[in-house]
């Protein structure tokens, strides 16, 4: 049968719309020219101006404690909540099934004011603990999500094969139903990891003084027009970074 | 023969469904029994019972003498092969079969050999280092049967075993099953619902229906002597007439009176008294089929009918056959036709007959 | 299986994510929306008492075109992502599986890039000194003097551009599922390509379609980021109200408001699609 050629240029089109304003940015960062504008020469001029900007690292480094405290916090409980929401089948599943998905679906402006308001009024200071609560508040839901997807295509069968075999039930969830567990717990604690490096509204909201994450930091260096060349040499760095994480992450999935 | 897998009085329901409803059985040790029915008649249940996945609501699971009703799975001398084999996908062939001996810590030398002679006996040594994904559907299943006989139970489950496979490869394992079992000598039960399986792989079958068992017998006594219509339709084709018992005769035979028919004489297995209501059972191949009446007199019970259709299956030909009200189902191997008789066209007027030992009296009550 | 403490079990397993989403996500979102009932302190903080003064403020008429505005831009593009969604699920469900992962790939980078940095990239994209201006210029489709940001285009695009892959994923997740045979039955039954790709396929995905449409709706109408760096003065949304609340003026209770009122502009059409989906299911069974 022939095949209609419209979705595959349509295809190309939507691919070519995501990727070519990346690809500017890509090539800005090794552009001599300060605003972009025409290809004026090769430099690794912005590189080595990032590398001295000292804030720039700082920054860095917060974020990196939060996402990584954040994403391991998230992947505890969204691992055992996945297995709650798929083990049992009850009002009580259906109430924390719905808590799962509506943040989900809340506009980050409204996670963030919601929990500034709560913080301003049980009077916590905002800082590193706050912005920490925050995130594990949105990755949550996500690792659960992916950890669901997982055991729905586990199949429990292999638990009773253990049993069967001499298992006790503790037995049977640590040598089968973790380690085919693992890679999907991962792939959400990674997923968890990139919204948590990648978060701006919400972090603006709920952060105090000295705690300037790298999405912040990024957002004050766009209002100062001498930074922004540095911006692309940063963006550059995140983007293949996040590259890595996210064919990392379909691996993870893949395997099984 | 000494019991040794004992079912007694277990009965199981889920919410309003008796599931498994009273049922008594014994296996001898080294039998290979199968529990045959159809889908939702309480086999599987009855399986995971005797596996601990399920606990009776009543009754007791023994295996030889010891009451295993409340053990959980983990501490019972029998072993499943699943019916989807469920091999675990993270671990290689050899730690596959390792690791029931694993979970018993054993010796690590005890675990060598034995999986390596498990492995060796379904003839899989070669793929020790595979995963599962990348085995075959029937080096699945022979995994799954080591990782089971590995651990030397008292009794092997096995669950559908064949169902997943094609049917080339059935007919192949179905030998290889049979040979295996007669190595190890271990008690086997199968759960099917496929009466070829059954009867080709087992000892005796345990026909359930409806949570209850039907019949226990030998494949031959099930086929030729079925007790209820159920079984008789599960195990092979059959006719079916109702009648009344007329006249009984000696010898222990019967003369049934089947409206619009005629009245044939057959076995009445003693469990028939004068004007009886009864139901008389004849399997299609047991009816020849003539152009004139057999003449060998009163020992042959002969009617006429019209052929309706006929279908040809090669091995055989399958004949419809108008009889007022009766359509009989008869079917006859081409040898027979080699003698140049008959072969009867649609519209064709024929005999049929069938002798008196092959016509049997099966239970009234179920309507099949 | 065997388990009497089954009950307990359950909630051994349940509450800590519970509990952690009560403490959280739910008290949070209450406390939002009381606040706009108490006046604002001078340090931007919360006063004691309780006010209806600020709600009365929400009327405003001042407000009327940003709402407006908000639901109209979250709309077209919610509309504008369907429609190149829709067959770009279509293609990538119908190709090989590596070129599947490959497509799945290549819209993940994207979304998974920093928000800060993709709005970034446009915003260099489009500046008068940019490769984009300045290219259109020289293929004459605009004049020197034209401004490609700082206008509401600069939002909707920008907006469709960040919103995208929330369209594709659950659409694909849908499409992956769709059995293909059915649009050769399709054909084979005598509908043409465009008919049985918009009678079979587009029904066929039709839980992914209102997944897609209800998240990339409710992300569309919160944003404040995009209109804040790429649009003008008169191109704000109700998130820019609501941030320019909290952090120019330090009046959370406006502010809460204002996030209240957002919040049922999220919450209406995600319960229309839940009852609609519960209505739909009984319909099928």
């Amino acid at each position: 049968m022939k095949r209609s050629w419209i979705p595959s240029l349509i295809t190309l089109g939507v691919v070519l719309f995501l990727f070519a304003p990346l690809v500017v940015l890509v090539a800005n960062s090794f552009n001599a020219s300060r605003f972009g504008g025409e290809w004026e020469g090769f430099t690794l001029n912005w590189y080595e101006k990032l590398w001295a900007a000292g804030e720039v690292w700082e920054s860095l480094w917060i974020t990196l404690k939060i996402a990584v405290s954040a994403s391991l916090a998230a992947m505890v409980l969204g691992t055992l909540a996945a297995y709650a929401l798929h083990r049992f089948r009850s009002w009580l599943q259906n109430v924390h099934h719905t808590l799962i998905t509506l943040p989900l679906v809340m506009p980050d402006i409204l996670m963030g004011i919601s929990l500034l308001a709560l913080f301003v009024l049980t009077g916590i200071e905002t800082g590193l603990l706050t912005i920490w609560i925050a995130h594990v508040t949105f990755c949550l839901s996500f690792v659960t999500m992916v950890v669901l997807g997982r055991l729905q295509d586990f199949d429990f069968t292999l638990i009773d094969a253990a049993r069967d075999l001499g298992a006790t039930r503790a037995m049977a969830v640590k040598k089968v139903l973790l380690p085919l567990l693992l890679p999907g717990v991962l792939a959400g604690g990674l997923l968890a990891f990139t919204l948590s490096i990648d978060d701006y509204v919400i972090t603006f909201f709920v952060s105090g003084p000295g705690t300037t994450t790298l999405p912040l930091r990024v957002a004050s260096m766009m209002r100062t027009s001498r930074s922004l060349p540095m911006i692309n040499a940063l963006s550059t760095l995140l983007i293949a970074s996040t590259f890595v994480l996210a064919v990392l992450s379909s691996r993870l999935q893949r395997r099984a | 023969m000494d019991d040794f897998l004992v079912i007694d009085h277990v009965t199981k329901t889920f919410g309003a469904q008796r599931a498994v409803d009273d049922v008594s059985l014994a296996v001898s040790p080294g039998e290979a029994f199968s529990l045959l029915g159809p889908s939702g008649c309480g086999k599987t249940t009855l399986l995971r019972m005797i596996a601990g996945f399920e606990r009776p609501d009543r009754g007791r699971i023994l295996v030889a003498g010891q009451d295993i009703t409340e053990l959980p799975p983990e501490q019972r001398p029998v072993n499943t092969v699943f019916q989807n084999y469920a091999l675990f996908p993270h671990l290689n062939v050899w730690e596959n079969v390792a690791f029931g001996l694993r979970m018993g810590r054993r010796p690590r030398e005890e675990i060598r050999s034995g999986v390596d002679r498990m492995l060796e006996l379904v003839r899989l040594a070669e793929h020790a280092r595979k995963r599962p994904a990348q085995l075959s559907g029937g080096q699945r299943q022979r995994v799954a049967i080591a990782r089971a006989l590995v651990n030397r139970p008292q009794v092997l489950l096995l669950d559908e075993p064949l169902a997943a496979l094609d049917l080339k490869l059935r007919q192949h394992m179905l030998m290889e099953l049979n040979t295996i079992h007669e190595q190890v000598g271990t008690t086997f039960i199968y759960v099917t619902h496929d009466q070829g399986e059954a009867m080709s792989l087992s000892n005796r079958i345990a026909v359930m229906n409806a949570g209850k068992v039907e019949q226990i017998d030998s494949p031959e006594h099930l086929y030729e002597t079925p007790r209820s219509s159920f079984v008789a339709t599960f195990i092979g084709d059959a006719n079916f007439f109702t009648g009344k018992a007329v006249e009984m005769q000696h010898e222990g035979y019967v003369r049934v009176m089947i409206e619009g028919l005629g009245s044939p004489l057959v076995l009445s297995n003693g469990v028939v008294s004068s004007n009886q209501m009864l139901r008389l059972m004849v399997r299609p191949e047991k009816i020849s089929l003539t152009l004139k009446r057999p003449l060998s007199g009163e020992r042959v019970n002969a009617f006429p009918g019209v052929v309706e259709d006929s279908s040809y299956f090669g091995s055989h030909t399958r004949y419809r056959i108008r009889a007022g009200e009766h359509l009989i189902t008869a079917q006859l191997q081409r040898s027979r036709f080699s003698g140049g008789e008959i072969s009867p066209a649609h519209g064709t007027s024929v005999w049929m007959s069938f002798h008196p030992d092959e016509g049997r009296i099966v239970r009234l009550e179920d309507a099949a | 299986m065997i388990s009497g403490s089954r009950g307990s079990k359950q909630w051994l397993l349940t509450l800590p994510s519970l509990a952690w989403l009560g403490v959280f996500f739910v008290i949070p979102s209450i406390l939002v929306v009381l606040t706009a009932f108490r006046p604002a302190d001078l340090h931007g903080g919360v006063g004691a008492g309780w006010t209806m003064a600020t709600i009365h403020e929400l009327r405003d008429p001042a407000y009327l075109p940003i709402l407006w505005r908000t639901v109209w831009l979250s709309g077209v593009t919610t509309l504008v992502c369907l429609v190149l969604a829709v067959p770009m699920t279509f293609q990538m469900a119908r190709v090989g599986p590596r070129m599947r992962q490959w497509l799945l790939l290549l819209v993940i980078i994207p979304f998974l890039s920093n928000f800060l940095i993709r709005i970034f990239a446009w915003k260099s994209l489009l500046h008068p000194e940019g490769p984009l201006t300045r290219l259109l210029v020289w293929l004459h489709f605009i004049s020197e003097d034209a401004m490609l940001l700082n206008n509401v285009g600069a939002v909707l695009l920008v907006l469709i551009y960040t919103q995208l892959p929330f369209a594709i994923l659950p659409l694909y997740a849908a499409a992956e599922k769709f059995d293909f045979a059915l649009l050769d039955a399709a054909r084979d039954l005598g509908a043409g390509p465009w008919r049985s790709f918009s009678k079979v396929f587009v029904p066929g995905v039709r839980r992914g379609l209102v997944s897609a449409a209800v998240m990339v709706f409710v992300c569309s109408v919160g944003q404040y980021v995009i209109p804040q760096m790429v649009g003008g003065a008169s191109d704000e949304m109700l998130g820019n109200k609501i941030a320019q609340r909290v952090f120019s003026d330090r009046n959370l209770p406006h502010a809460s408001a204002l996030a209240g009122g957002l919040m049922l502009a999220v919450l209406v059409p995600m319960l229309v699609v839940s009852i609609w989906q519960r209505f739909g299911r009984k319909e099928a069974s």
